[in-house]
């Protein structure tokens, strides 16, 4: 019994990672109607400035962590501004083609760093030994990792239902020509929404780092995996995705632990998402809280 | 676009298109060599340190003239692990009249063998697989093969085990052909004689929680994990296996598992992310470590810091083994020289075949002499065992030939 | 009134027939054979590097592949991000057989044409299979689905022992009428078939266009409900648009393993799926001229941008990846630009340039 809840355990560990991925990728969806395949490159980016503040700036760990999110919010709105402005209206090919472009960028330009090739790993900031209560354990640093992801889950609900910035987000995702005729700068908000997604992938990143290293690689395949989860979740609910990702973090640990090594299995947990994500399209293509737009069969 | 901007491109494309075919022009004596592995892509934490140690020593026998007035010209590419971007940087080496090829992947090795094999040109690869000997006449491995590290790990962990039974062990390797390389010579190992008991093969994704497998391995009764892979995984394997307090303190205690692996695992990065859970890590490779002070390894460093590396390069055993493969061809050329033949891809197969006996190659960087023969394209034939001790790889016991492999 | 055959000299025709012509005029159809007489000439005459072959039968692999490709996002408008994968079945249909018969068995080293036709059907199947998520779902859905389907794939390969893991499975060297072709004449023989293939399909693709399933698709990219409303069936023709560029990705996959003498997984990945992609939309979308530029184009860019690290890395320090860092960022650079500013692609100059001749010798 204590097999099944240290892989629940693990299991809410890796799936609120994801739900803090997909929270941003939702948020630029809901917004702008753009899919921001680049997800993974903005996580690894704040990620690698988490690094550089800490270690070669010498700056604690707290304040690092707050300061590469403001850094990647203006980053973030920076990128939209520049690369995504041109492209309102425009068929949506050429706006998914625009951010697997960026990805690219991203990828160059963190190739110039020592970041691309190597691997590095945050100082140990929290007592290195394990929490365990009846034979299931988790680190301080997941922990921390699932807290951080709630808190800021909960800052954004909050932010959405509350403040006025937040409801002319929602406004402008629902309608665009009627928000721009009550008033609502839609450029603005666009990026704000983008310039969000950017702090909570730099939160992300950062979590991550802690939790398995900085190697890029692992990092900007977060982008790829984000895509069943937010369909399983919905495209444009951030409720969503955090649900969704729970959900896929559970799925993934349950299939290594009892599908891989049975019937020669190896690797399930890296594919069965797609597999999922297949089968929600073909039958339940807006997810689970997803808007269920009218669509003739 | 207006008119003037409508030629402007014209002309920039017409230029690019032209440009695009031409090849940089070369001038003097010079040997050509060349060089194609992953220094981004998957594996790259060990490409890096490999083509920084190639390109040093390089360097350094063109400044400090160890071939005399001749030059050596190494291009080193990076082709991501990809196999047809491989095969086009030896297409192109070839084109620049490369005498000896240093290549780097399994899986781009073993695809290129045919070609190796057509064009007789002698290789060095980074990838020590033991099939790649069997499927070209033209590949020197510079040192043991993984499957003679690992059969010889696992001939370790047979001799040493306490307690009684069959020890129970698990591969965890990784998914490509270099991970699987040592399997089948690991199983035969075993129908041989070998005293262990394989209970699973674990090929790793981009796992980011290992625990589901830890427990799996440990409710099966393994004791020991043999790794074949490159650090990243393996340090987030002995993280969680800390974290879920499995890692054993001493070799072989009992209800808990000890980490070993081949060459490619281990190296001062895996301690650098592992932190304190990699204590207790056992580690085969035939080069020296800068952790042990020794004549290699203070060379080692200088020539770091001359070449202004960082300190992780410069700590790292892949810069060692770069900078050996290197060597080996420099080597090879040298001795063709002073038998006063011409440097052809021929003469240097000849030359590397008849490294052996007194004229075996004693290079610091390992822990044995190079030797190369008929049937024998393996280079350095002993391994040396070493221990994470304090945070630090230490040696433990003499370098030896594992016996259950040929 | 007489029309001039020879010269365009603006639009005048009377007849349908005449507007579905492939050459408009006489001028057009020489040039094009001239064209086509120059690609099969050249070889002759200039001894090309076998590195600069490789590079140029890459192109002509992707040329192929784009049509394909080009079908079913351009003239269907129907997103696809997994295009690698079907040119992975096609290169994996033969590297299977070759694994199962043997590589230097009759059928793979003499009877090559069929294998290669085979392939383009067998991922013309998976093409229609993939393409039944199509009938349901649209635009971002159904690139979402083609992305799984693409990871799928991969894993699929690097799982099964049958297809070796992924490693690679070796196909030997074909013969012709002389016999074997040998590793001098290996990549200029596949010049020549791999050539003549693209110009078959070409000219296929061409006269798609003016077939009535070539309406159909264009209809229902337009506006699928009233192309329902006058006859025609809009799944099915998506389903057999995602057919049609099975085929041609199938050829193509089959051509890639006869040329690299080998097939591998790492040849068919999601980075590859984005680079046909790019070569299409950098081409031009839905168009014929675009399938020819935009490889071309990405393929040169890739050379350019090896020779630019090359040359940048002999003096600036060794601790900037730069020969790794230009690629992608050459890549993305490239492909942002062209959206920004060109986003019909360069088909779109070439377009500009044939109808500034096309009024020649008038100006308007």
């Amino acid at each position: 019994m204590t097999y099944f809840f240290q892989l629940v355990v693990s299991g809410v560990v890796v799936g609120s990672i994801y739900a803090l991925s997909a929270l941003g990728f939702v948020l630029i969806y809901k917004s702008s109607r753009v899919l921001n395949i680049a997800h993974g490159q903005i996580i690894a980016g704040g990620a690698f400035i988490v690094y550089a503040l800490t270690v070669w700036a010498g700056v604690p760990i707290i304040l690092s962590f707050l300061a590469s999110m403001v850094i990647t919010f203006f980053l973030a709105m920076s990128v939209e501004r520049v690369f995504l402005r041109r492209l309102i209206g425009e068929p949506i090919i050429s706006v998914i083609m625009v951010t697997i472009g960026l990805m690219s960028i991203i990828d160059g330009v963190i190739y110039l760093t020592p970041f691309g090739s190597m691997n590095y790993s945050f100082p140990e900031f929290l007592p290195s030994t394990p929490i365990s209560m009846g034979g299931v354990s988790i680190s301080w640093t997941q922990l921390v990792g699932v807290l951080i992801t709630f808190i800021l889950i909960g800052a954004f609900s909050w932010f959405f239902k509350r403040s006025t910035i937040g409801v002319s987000m929602r406004a402008v995702s629902d309608d665009q020509l009627a928000s721009m005729s009550v008033g609502i700068s839609v450029p603005k908000v666009f990026g704000l929404a983008w310039a969000m997604a950017g702090l909570s992938a730099a939160a992300a990143g950062g979590i991550i780092g802690n939790i398995t290293g900085l190697n890029f690689e692992t990092l900007r395949a977060f982008g790829i995996t984000v895509f069943p989860v937010v369909i399983l979740g919905g495209l444009d609910s951030i409720i969503g995705a955090v649900v969704a990702g729970i959900i896929m973090g559970l799925i993934q640990q349950f299939a290594a632990g009892y599908l891989d090594g049975n019937w020669g299995l190896n690797g399930t947990a890296d594919v069965l998402p797609y597999i999922i994500l297949l089968i929600i399209l073909l039958f339940k293509p807006h997810g689970l809280f997803g808007t269920h737009e009218i669509e003739r069969v | 676009m207006k008119r003037k901007y409508h030629r402007l491109w014209l002309v920039a494309m017409a230029t690019m298109l032209a440009l695009a075919f031409t090849t940089p022009i070369q001038a003097g004596e010079t040997y050509q060599l060349g060089l194609s592995l992953a220094i981004t892509g998957p594996t790259s934490d060990a490409g890096n340190p490999y083509s920084k140690g190639a390109e040093d020593y390089i360097r350094f026998v063109n400044e400090t003239n160890v071939l005399g007035d001749a030059k050596v010209d190494c291009p080193i590419r990076d082709d991501m692990y990809e196999t047809a971007v491989t095969k086009r940087n030896f297409e192109d080496f070839l084109d620049q009249e490369m005498v000896l090829f240093l290549s780097y992947a399994t899986g781009a090795n073993q695809a290129l063998a045919q070609d190796f094999n057509e064009v007789k040109i002698p290789v060095i690869p980074a990838s020590m697989d033991k099939s790649l000997v069997e499927m070209s006449d033209y590949i020197f491995l510079p040192i043991a093969s993984y499957s003679h590290q690992y059969v010889g790990v696992a001939e370790y962990v047979a001799k040493n085990h306490k307690g009684g039974g069959v020890p129970k062990v698990a591969a965890f390797i990784h998914p490509s052909a270099f991970g699987r390389a040592p399997l089948e010579d690991f199983k035969a190992a075993v129908a041989a004689g070998l005293k262990l008991d394989l209970v699973e093969v674990v090929e790793h994704g981009k796992d980011l929680d290992n625990s589901a497998l830890l427990q799996r391995l440990q409710s099966k009764g393994v004791q020991y994990v043999l790794c074949q892979t490159v650090q990243s995984p393996v340090a987030t394997l002995l993280n969680d296996a800390q974290r879920l307090g499995m890692t054993a303190t001493s070799f072989g205690e009992a209800g808990k598992i000890t980490f070993m692996g081949a060459h490619y695992t281990g190296g001062n990065d895996l301690i650098a992310l592992a932190g304190s859970a990699a204590e207790g890590y056992y580690w085969t490779t035939a080069y020296h470590v800068t952790s042990e002070k020794g004549p290699w390894t203070d060379w080692q460093l200088d020539m770091a810091k001359k070449y202004e590396r960082d300190d992780k390069t410069a700590n790292s055993h892949n810069y060692a083994c770069g900078m050996m493969a290197a060597q080996v061809a420099v080597e090879a050329i040298r001795r063709t020289r002073e038998a006063g033949q011409e440097v052809t891809s021929a003469t240097l197969y000849e030359t590397l075949k008849q490294m052996n006996g007194d004229k075996a190659f004693e290079s610091l960087a390992a822990v044995g002499p190079v030797t190369y023969g008929p049937g024998d394209h393996m280079g350095v034939d002993t391994v040396q065992l070493y221990v994470v001790k304090d945070g630090a790889f230490q040696s433990e016991g003499k370098p030896f030939k594992p016996e259950f492999i040929k | 009134m007489s029309t001039n055959r020879w010269f365009a000299t603006g639009n005048f025709y009377t007849t349908y027939r005449e507007e579905q012509r492939i050459f408009r005029t006489h001028v057009d159809r020489l040039f094009f054979i001239l064209f086509l007489m120059g690609l099969f000439a050249w070889p002759l005459f200039i001894d090309a590097s076998n590195r600069n072959m490789l590079v140029i039968n890459n192109i002509l692999i992707a040329v192929v592949a784009v049509y394909g490709l080009n079908l079913v996002t351009g003239f269907a408008g129907l997103i696809s991000i997994g295009h690698a994968a079907f040119v992975g079945i096609g290169a994996y249909t033969l590297a299977g057989t070759a694994r199962t018969i043997g590589d230097s068995h009759m059928l793979i080293t003499h009877c090559w044409p069929l294998m290669i036709l085979i392939s383009g059907v067998v991922g013309a199947a998976f093409g229609a299979f993939v393409g039944l998520p199509a009938m349901r779902l649209k635009h971002l859905y159904l690139a979402i689905a083609t992305l799984s389907f693409q990871m799928i794939f991969t894993w699929a390969i690097q799982f099964m022992t049958f297809f070796n893991q992924g490693q690679m499975i070796a196909v030997g060297r074909v013969f012709w009428i002389n016999g074997q072709v040998g590793r001098s004449d290996h990549y200029r023989f596949w010049y020549y078939v791999i050539l003549v293939t693209a110009v078959i399909c070409g000219l296929a693709v061409r006269n798609l266009l003016r077939t009535r399933y070539g309406r159909c698709l264009v209809a229902v990219r337009d506006n699928d409900r009233a192309a329902d409303a006058m006859g025609m069936h809009p799944g099915l023709t998506k389903v057999y648009a995602f057919a049609l560029a099975g085929f041609f990705a199938g050829i193509a996959g089959a051509l890639h393993t006869y040329m690299f003498r080998g097939a591998g997984f790492e040849s068919f990945t999601l980075h590859h799926s984005i680079i046909y992609l790019a070569m299409a939309i950098v081409g031009g979308l839905g168009t014929l001229p675009g399938s020819l530029l935009g490889p071309v184009a990405i393929q040169t860019l890739e050379l350019q941008m090896e020779h630019l690290s090359e040359w940048a890395g002999s003096f600036l320090p060794a601790s900037m990846n730069l020969a790794t860092a230009l690629r992608p960022l050459g890549f993305g650079l490239v492909i942002v630009l062209f959206l920004m500013f060109e986003p019909r692609g360069m088909a779109n100059w070439w377009r500009i340039c044939r109808s500034y001749f096309k009024l020649w010798p008038f100006r308007y």
